[in-house]
């Protein structure tokens, strides 16, 4: 099963300089952070969606449905227990809700959905590789943004590794169907003790291969994809600057996109 | 010639080791000359490969003494990425190579590192796909490539850097046989190019077509020299853990004159000395596989996709295995073999039609009573190793079902015996070798008393004496009453003990019978990427029912006194 998330395709963002996308999902993160009201997330949240349908991004946001979903779930449901408002809506003995948490926590949901969307956007669209030369172009050490690049594109691996480590155990009579969590924690030693396993011998055998292939961590470096800012680069990189601006502005003078002032 | 490579007195000890790895090694490979490398494992091969290209002794830490040179200047004062260009180095594991998006830039990956201009690696990209056989395929996503393709690209991706010595270190074992042709004929194709080439392999039929011949045993080297001089000694093969080749064997064995290290040799010196009667091709007809009932595994319109996927990867899958049979299932990578063995024990369920384990299907059984039906031993054995005793390993089937210590007990013996295993039982089992610890594997599967087990790919990375040692085993569980079911790239092992072979080809089964039948359609086999072993391929063209050596000398034999 290909668990990768890069989509082969030519939408305009796949064409746009790496470097534009990594500002580009930074400032989405900010923004995302100015507000706490679920409108204004909300709003974030579906224009990054809308993006997202014209990256050709919805296969990578389809494969993480559940975690987007989970994600949002939990914090809608968990947040409005860990904080408090003023309009209280429902009280049982200490517990209470108020129409100012239940709003948070809708927001926080929206957000951690739209850190998910942009960051599956930024790798549905931008090759591991570009990734690194644009890291490197932003005179980010090539150890450290290889470091980067290389973590991101483990994580499917080990995905694999770990899937195929269950199957063994479970094939062995290992029983994860039942419930009880004290007997679970017991079962996690086999599927950890192969797991480090595995990951210890892969990373040495990806490093020996790397040194095979004249990688050392000092050296210069040519490229065979030369990322290069255009107009549209540039363009885009303002309007999302005058968007951070903006939306700072609403936050900190306006005092606008708010449900719990003092949070972020 | 120029002397390319130059090894002298070289040892190395890995850190915390007993015994030295390697020792006393000496020896000269000149410029344009393709050396082949064999031995047992842990005779040091790998070793000596990393010593090669320098990653012994800057990667691991160990006792290093004696030198090797590289075009004159020693390893040890290279700097990595020089010493890419000098040498580069092909490791079995294709997966971990690999670590690109696309094709072109997997070999652009080591060329950026050297720093070569953009135009130059562009036009490598297109010279060096070329030889491997990938043009055209330059945005192809690495994920969608065949086991094969990609041992060809991590290859191509080492020799786009031209360095002066490539070394490839089993880059077949992985793969299914029509893949380790390819790879095969790219080393021919890299020799013609008068490009120093060094290779481990373990099949003999690899040693044909190189220079020269090296073989190891326990760390020293035993032989040096021309490989036809010592494919023909049987013994000292043997000895180094390597398979004679079957057409020797042969003519020693039924006292024929000459030394044909191939089929076609084999055949012209046949004919030529009229040493067999011809005889009519025999037509196998196939002898009801399909009746019955008394199936432990049936599959009806099975039919597989995995979740998002927009293609099925298993189609209109039919057949029953019959308590007590030995099953061989074949194909080349990728064909579904794994994903089909996968149904037995329910780690996968059938998206449609259904799989049936004595007569019930596998989704209305518990997992745990699955577990003690079918045992599934997976491919790599430290996959499931966790404790820190064998014991412990073998027994942890039999705890997580609830089995009492008595029994625990009693099973683990059982099956420590039968896998050999006796004396091992506190010992650490991530100390032990991969051929002891794929045994541990399969005895910690074995102590459940499973009425089958399933193998994957239970002879990978194993010296022919360690892969006769195992097969041998299951053979005497089979024949105890479990029917056993492996999945194997290794023809001769599937011609040797299955009594049954299911032949894969994307996904659906092209071919299922005994496994005679099923090797006397070779076209058949080509086309699921399978090539028979020398010996069958023989048997074949002479007309002969044998499968091995043994009953080839006996039937041929027979026919002799016969004769008289």
């Amino acid at each position: 099963m290909n668990l990768s998330i890069y989509s082969d395709d030519k939408t305009w963002l796949h064409s746009l300089d790496p470097r534009t996308k990594l500002f580009g999902t930074t400032i989405v993160f900010i923004v995302c952070l100015c507000f706490n009201h679920p409108l204004h997330t909300g709003a974030i949240a579906l224009c990054m969606f809308a993006l997202a349908l014209s990256a050709g991004a919805q296969k990578a946001i389809w494969k993480l449905r559940y975690i987007i979903l989970m994600l949002f779930l939990f914090s809608a449901m968990l947040w409005p227990f860990f904080t408090s408002g003023k309009t209280i809506v429902w009280t049982w003995k200490s517990l209470k809700l108020t129409r100012e948490s239940i709003l948070y926590g809708l927001a926080m949901g929206f957000r951690l959905s739209t850190f998910v969307i942009t960051g599956l956007i930024l790798m549905a669209t931008t090759k591991n590789e570009e990734i690194t030369d644009g890291l490197i172009k932003m005179k980010i050490p090539y150890p450290l943004a290889f470091a980067f690049s290389t973590a991101l594109r483990l994580v499917p691996t080990f995905v694999k590794a770990g899937a195929t480590i269950v199957q063994a155990q479970v094939s062995r009579g290992l029983d994860l169907e039942s419930r009880n969590i004290i007997s679970r924690f017991g079962k996690f030693i086999p599927l950890a003790v192969p797991m480090f396993i595995s990951a210890i011998r892969y990373t040495n055998l990806l490093a020996m291969a790397l040194e095979s292939r004249g990688f050392s961590p000092d050296m210069q470096r040519t490229f065979f994809y030369e990322p290069t800012m255009t107009k549209r680069d540039w363009i885009i990189l303002y309007f999302l600057a005058a968007l951070l601006f903006i939306s700072l502005y609403m936050r900190i003078i306006l005092n606008m996109g708010v449900v719990m002032p003092g949070r972020i | 010639m120029d002397i390319v490579v130059s090894i002298k007195s070289l040892a190395f000890t890995y850190q915390n080791a007993k015994e030295p790895s390697i020792r006393d090694i000496n020896g000269e490979i000149g410029d344009g000359e393709y050396l082949m490398i064999m031995g047992h494992g842990g005779a040091g091969k790998s070793t000596l490969c990393c010593a090669m290209n320098g990653i012994v002794p800057r990667f691991y830490n160990g006792e290093y003494s004696g030198n090797v040179f590289i075009a004159g200047k020693q390893t040890t004062q290279y700097n990595p990425s020089d010493m890419a260009k000098r040498v580069g180095l092909v490791l079995q594991d294709f997966e971990a190579q690999l670590f690109s998006t696309n094709v072109e830039l997997e070999i652009a990956f080591g060329l950026e590192n050297i720093g070569l201009p953009s135009v130059e690696i562009n036009r490598r990209i297109d010279r060096y796909l070329d030889l491997i056989g990938l043009n055209g395929m330059r945005k192809v996503d690495i994920y969608t490539l065949s086991g094969g393709q990609k041992q060809r690209l991590a290859i191509g991706s080492v020799i786009a850097m031209e360095p002066n010595v490539v070394v490839m270190d089993e880059p077949t074992t992985d793969l299914d046989p029509v893949g380790r042709q390819g790879v095969l004929s790219l080393a021919g194709l890299l020799r013609d190019g008068k490009r120093t080439l060094v290779m481990v392999d373990n099949e003999p039929d690899a040693a044909v077509g190189a220079d020269k011949l090296w073989l190891m045993k326990d760390g020293e080297m035993t032989a040096q020299g021309v490989p036809g001089d010592y494919l023909k000694d049987e013994k000292l093969l043997v000895s180094c853990g390597v398979m004679p080749l079957q057409t020797i064997s042969l003519f020693r064995r039924m006292n024929w004159q000459g030394d044909p290290l191939t089929v076609e040799a084999a055949l012209e010196l046949i004919q030529k000395n009229n040493l067999v009667q011809y005889r009519d091709r025999i037509i196998w007809t196939d002898s009801n596989v399909f009746s019955g009932n008394n199936f432990i595994i049936e599959a009806k319109d099975l039919g597989y996709r995995y979740p998002g996927a927009s293609q099925d990867v298993l189609k209109d899958i039919n057949f029953g295995i019959k308590r007590g049979e030995f099953v061989a299932i074949l194909g080349q990578n990728g064909s579904g073999k794994t994903t089909l063995a996968k149904h037995f024990n329910r780690l996968l369920k059938p998206t449609s039609g259904e799989l049936l384990v004595n007569g019930k299907q596998t989704t209305q059984y518990r997992q745990n009573e699955l577990a003690r039906l079918i045992g599934y031993v997976f491919q790599n054995p430290d996959n499931q190793i966790f404790a820190s005793t064998v014991k412990e390993e073998v027994g942890f089937g039999l705890k997580v079902l609830g089995e009492n210590a008595k029994v625990i007990e009693k099973n683990v013996a059982e099956a420590l015996a039968v896998t050999g295993l006796e004396g091992y039982e506190n010992m650490s089992p991530f100390v032990l070798s991969k051929g002891v610890r794929q045994r541990v594997a399969v005895a910690s599967v074995l102590s459940v008393k499973p009425e089958a087990i399933i193998l994957d790919e239970p002879t990978t990375g194993l010296d022919y004496q360690h892969q006769r040692g195992s097969l041998d085993m299951l053979k005497r569980l089979n024949k105890k009453g479990h029917t056993v079911v492996i999945i194997t790239h290794s023809m001769w092992i599937a011609e040797e003990y299955a009594d049954r072979c299911i032949v894969m080809k994307d996904g659906e089964i092209i071919s299922d019978g005994k496994t005679r039948a099923v090797f006397a359609d070779e076209d058949c086999l080509v086309r699921a990427s399978l090539v028979p072993s020398p010996i069958v391929r023989l048997s074949n063209r002479l007309g002969t029912k044998a499968m091995n050596v043994d009953d080839m000398v006996k039937e041929l034999s027979d026919e002799s006194i016969h004769l008289q």
